[in-house]
C-alpha cells in the first residue's frame, strides 16, 4: 500500500488558528503508522459486516415494509430492489476509494481528497448531519416496537409514548457511549448474529407459506398496483435509508485489519445480504396481507405479519427482533456520527475541541454530544418518512461526489492513487452510481429535499467562514 | 552472549510506572518497551493520539532512560489500539521477543527461580536465562514438578540436561541449583516456591480449556507471586524441542 498519504499536501489554518493533522507515513494490515506511533487496526471481517448489516437491517425490514407496501404495492419489493441496486453501484466505487486511503473519516475523508475541501466540508458536515437524522429515524421506529410492546402485554396509555419512549433511548444510548466502556463490538456482532438467523428462519417459513406449501391461500395481489410511475421510485428512494450502513464500514476504514480485502468484501457483501433479506421481507409481508392492509399497520407492520405467519410466538420475535434491531442501527449510527465529527476536527474543518476526549471515561463525549444533542430535537418531531428522506438525501449527495472523486482521481492519476481494489466496469459503474443517486433524490418529497439543499448551504457557508484557508487535496 | 529481546508492555497513560527492581533483572536483555494505550470502541485510535502522544511520549522517554542507565539496549513502540491484547501479541511477533515481562516490583535480582516444565521450548528457555543472567551474580534455581508417570530420575535428567546447557552458555554451575517436588499442583508448588525468590522465569502454556476457564496459569502465578515473571513465548514455529 501506499508510502505516503494524500493529505500530504493538507495545510491552511482555520479561524481557531488550527492546522489538519499531518497524515499517516504508512499504513499496514495492522496498523497506520504515525512517525514513532502507531494505531492498531483491530475490527475485523466480522466486525465489518456487524457494522454495515447491523446499521442497515434495522429500518429494511423492521420499520419500511408497511410504509412502502402503502406507497408502492406489491412493487415495494422492486423499490427495494432498485435501492440496493444503487447501494451497489456506490459500494463497488467506495471500495476502490476506500483501499487507496483506508482513514477514518469514510466518504467525507476520499471526497476531501479527491475533490478538495469546499466538497469534503460539504459532505462531512452532511455525514454527520445526515447520521443525526438517520439516529433519529431509527429511535423512532424504536419507539414504535416499545409501544408495540406496551400493547401486547396490555398496558394502555392516554398518551402516544412512541417519541416519549424514542427520547428516552437517544439519552441512554448517548450516555452508555459517553460513561460505557463494556466492549460493544462483541455485542454487536451477537445482536446481527441473532438477528440473521430470527429473521432466517422466520422468512424461511413465510416464503414456503407464501408459495403454497402449507396450503393456505395468499392475499391475490395486484403488483403494481399503485402504478410504475413514481410510485416505484418515490419509495425506493424513501426506503433508500435502509442502505446507508455500508458507508458507516468506511468511516471506521483506519479501524479494520487488512483493509486491502476486508473493506471491500465488507461493504459490498453486507449491501447484498440486506438486500436479499429485505427483497425477501416485502415479498413475505405482502403476501401475507397484501400491500393495503401491510400500510394499515404502519411502523410496525412485521409484528402483524409474524402474527399472521406463526402466531403469538412469532410476533413476540419479532417485537423483540424490532426492539434489537432499531437499537443497534441507532447506536450504531451515534458512533459513526462522532467518528465524523473526529475525522473533521482532526481536518481543522470543526474545532480541536470537537474530538476531545475526557480522562475518566475515554471517550469523546464533545462529538458523542454533538450527535446525541440534534437527534433528540430531530426524535421530538416524530417525523419517521422526513427523518428517513433527509437522512438519505444527505447520504445520496455524498455517493454521487464519491463516484465524481473516483472519476477524477482515475483521470488526474495522482502518484498516491493506488487502490489494491479496483472498480469492476470503470468508468461505467461509477457514472452509473452518480446518476443512480442524484436521479433518486429527484423521487423524494420537496420537503426532505428543501431540508437537505438548506444543510448543504449552511455547511458550505461555514466551510467560508471558519475554515476558508484549509487545503485538504491531495496532491495533484 | 547475545541480548534476548524481552517485551516489556507498559499502559503508559494509566500512571504505571516500571516496577523497582524490573530495569536491573533486565540489564543484559534486550528491551523492547512497547507503551499502549487502550481506548474505548466509542473512540477513534487516531482520536486518542491527537490529545495524549505528546504525554506518551515523555513516559516513554524515561521509562527508556531507566533501562538504559543499567546497561540494557532498548527499542521502543508506542501504540494505540482497541484491543491491548493484540497489540502485544503483534509486537511479540514482530520483535521476534522470546519472552514478556509481567512487571511487578522485586529488588535488584539475587535469586531467581526458572519453572521448567519439560523438554518443549527449552531451547527458548536456555536463551533467555543465559542472556539475561550468564554475566551476572544472580543464583539461578531451576525447579521442576514431576508428572505422575515420571521417575526421579528422569526429573533428575532432564534438569541435569539444562545445567550442562547453561553452563555451556556461560552460567558458573556454582550459581546452579535444582529442586523437584511430585505430587503438589504445580500452579500452587510455583507459587510458594517462587516466593523466596526475587523473580520467575516460565514458559507460556498451550491454550486448553482450563486456561480458557481459568486463565492462563502464567497469570495466575503472576497475580499470585507479585513479583516480576518472565514468560517464555511458545516458538513461532511447532517443531522447536
Amino acid at each position: 500500500m501506499g508510502e505516503s498519504g494524500p493529505g500530504d499536501e493538507a495545510s491552511g489554518v482555520n479561524v481557531d488558528g488550527e492546522s489538519p493533522t499531518a497524515p499517516p507515513e504508512r499504513v499496514t494490515d495492522e496498523t497506520t503508522v504515525h512517525d514513532d506511533t502507531e494505531l492498531e487496526r483491530t475490527i475485523g471481517l466480522v466486525g465489518g459486516l456487524a457494522i454495515g448489516i447491523g446499521t442497515m437491517i434495522g429500518a429494511g425490514i423492521f420499520v419500511f415494509p408497511g410504509l412502502a407496501a402503502q406507497n408502492a404495492g406489491l412493487a415495494a419489493t422492486l423499490s427495494f430492489a432498485i435501492g440496493g441496486v444503487v447501494a451497489l453501484l456506490v459500494a463497488l466505487p467506495t471500495s476502490e476509494l476506500a483501499t487507496a486511503m483506508p482513514r477514518s473519516g469514510g466518504g467525507y475523508y476520499f471526497i476531501s481528497r479527491g475533490l478538495g475541501t469546499a466538497y469534503g466540508s460539504v459532505v462531512g458536515l452532511g455525514l454527520w448531519l445526515g447520521l443525526v437524522f438517520a439516529s433519529a429515524f431509527y429511535l423512532v421506529g424504536l419507539g414504535h416496537y416499545a409501544t408495540a410492546v406496551l400493547a401486547e402485554v396490555g398496558v394502555v396509555l392516554s398518551v402516544n409514548p412512541v417519541i416519549a419512549v424514542g427520547l428516552v433511548f437517544g439519552v441512554a444510548l448517548t450516555a452508555l457511549s459517553i460513561g460505557g466502556t463494556e466492549n460493544t463490538a462483541t455485542l454487536q456482532n451477537a445482536v446481527v448474529g441473532i438477528l440473521l438467523v430470527v429473521l432466517t428462519v422466520f422468512l424461511t417459513y413465510g416464503v414456503l407459506d407464501a408459495v403454497g406449501v402449507f396450503g393456505r391461500e395468499s392475499a391475490p395481489e395486484q403488483f403494481f398496483s399503485q402504478g410504475i410511475f413514481p410510485a416505484v421510485f418515490s419509495t425506493a428512494a424513501l426506503v433508500f435509508t435502509s442502505y446507508l450502513g455500508f458507508a458507516q464500514v468506511a468511516t471506521v476504514a483506519g479501524e479494520i485489519k487488512d483493509p486491502e480485502r476486508n473493506l471491500p468484501l465488507a461493504m459490498v457483501g453486507s449491501v447484498v445480504i440486506v438486500t436479499v433479506f429485505y427483497v425477501v421481507t416485502i415479498f413475505v409481508a405482502t403476501s401475507a396481507f397484501g400491500a393495503e392492509q401491510l400500510g394499515r399497520f404502519g411502523e410496525t407492520a412485521m409484528v402483524e405479519v409474524a402474527r399472521d405467519l406463526l402466531g403469538v410466538p412469532g410476533a413476540v420475535a419479532i417485537l423483540f427482533a424490532g426492539l434489537l434491531a432499531t437499537f443497534s442501527s441507532a447506536n450504531a449510527s451515534i458512533l459513526s456520527a462522532s467518528r465524523a465529527v473526529y475525522a473533521l476536527s482532526r481536518d481543522a474543518l470543526l474545532p480541536r475541541k470537537a474530538s476531545e476526549i475526557n480522562l475518566r471515561y475515554g471517550t469523546p463525549h464533545v462529538a458523542l454530544l454533538a450527535a446525541g444533542g440534534p437527534i433528540l430535537v430531530l426524535v421530538a418531531t416524530g417525523q419517521v418518512e422526513l427523518l428517513a428522506e433527509v437522512a438519505s438525501f444527505l447520504h445520496l449527495v455524498m455517493y454521487a461526489l464519491l463516484c465524481v472523486a473516483l472519476l477524477v482521481l482515475r483521470r488526474r492519476d495522482p502518484p498516491w492513487y493506488t487502490p489494491s481494489y479496483t472498480v469492476p466496469g470503470y468508468p461505467v459503474v461509477p457514472a452509473l452510481g452518480a446518476i443512480a443517486s442524484v436521479a433518486l433524490i429527484a423521487f423524494m418529497q420537496p420537503a426532505s429535499i428543501v431540508i437537505g439543499v438548506a444543510i448543504m448551504v449552511v455547511s458550505y457557508g461555514w466551510y467560508r467562514y471558519y475554515a476558508g484557508d484549509v487545503s485538504l487535496k491531495g496532491a495533484v | 552472549m547475545t541480548r534476548p529481546p524481552i517485551l516489556v508492555p507498559i499502559r503508559v497513560l494509566e500512571g504505571e510506572p516500571i516496577p523497582d527492581g524490573v530495569p536491573e533483572l533486565l540489564a543484559n536483555a534486550h528491551v523492547v518497551l512497547l507503551g499502549y494505550h487502550v481506548v474505548p470502541e466509542q473512540t477513534a485510535p487516531g482520536q486518542a493520539r491527537m490529545q495524549f502522544e505528546d504525554r506518551a511520549t515523555g513516559r516513554l522517554d524515561e521509562f527508556e532512560s531507566l533501562f538504559e542507565s543499567v546497561g540494557a539496549t532498548t527499542e521502543r513502540r508506542l501504540v494505540f489500539t482497541h484491543d491491548g491484547q493484540q497489540t502485544i501479541d503483534r509486537t511479540i511477533e514482530e520483535h521476534d521477543c522470546l519472552a514478556v515481562l509481567v512487571p511487578n516490583s522485586t529488588q535488584p535480582p539475587d535469586d531467581i527461580l526458572v519453572a521448567v516444565r519439560g523438554t518443549v521450548g527449552v531451547d527458548r528457555l536456555v536463551r533467555v536465562v543465559a542472556g539475561l543472567f550468564a554475566e551476572s551474580e544472580v543464583g539461578v534455581t531451576l525447579y521442576h514438578v514431576a508428572a505422575d508417570e515420571e521417575t526421579d530420575e528422569d526429573s533428575q535428567t532432564l534438569l541435569d540436561g539444562l545445567t550442562d546447557r547453561l553452563a555451556e552458555q556461560g552460567v558458573e554451575p556454582s550459581r546452579l541449583e535444582t529442586a523437584v517436588d511430585r505430587d503438589v499442583s504445580p500452579l500452587d508448588a510455583i507459587v510458594e516456591t517462587a516466593a523466596e525468590f526475587d523473580a520467575v522465569v516460565m514458559g507460556e502454556s498451550d491454550p486448553s480449556l482450563s486456561t480458557f476457564v481459568f486463565g492462563m496459569p502464567t497469570d495466575q502465578v503472576a497475580e499470585r507471586f507479585l513479583g516480576p515473571v518472565l514468560v517464555v513465548q511458545r516458538s513461532p514455529e511447532t517443531d522447536d524441542q
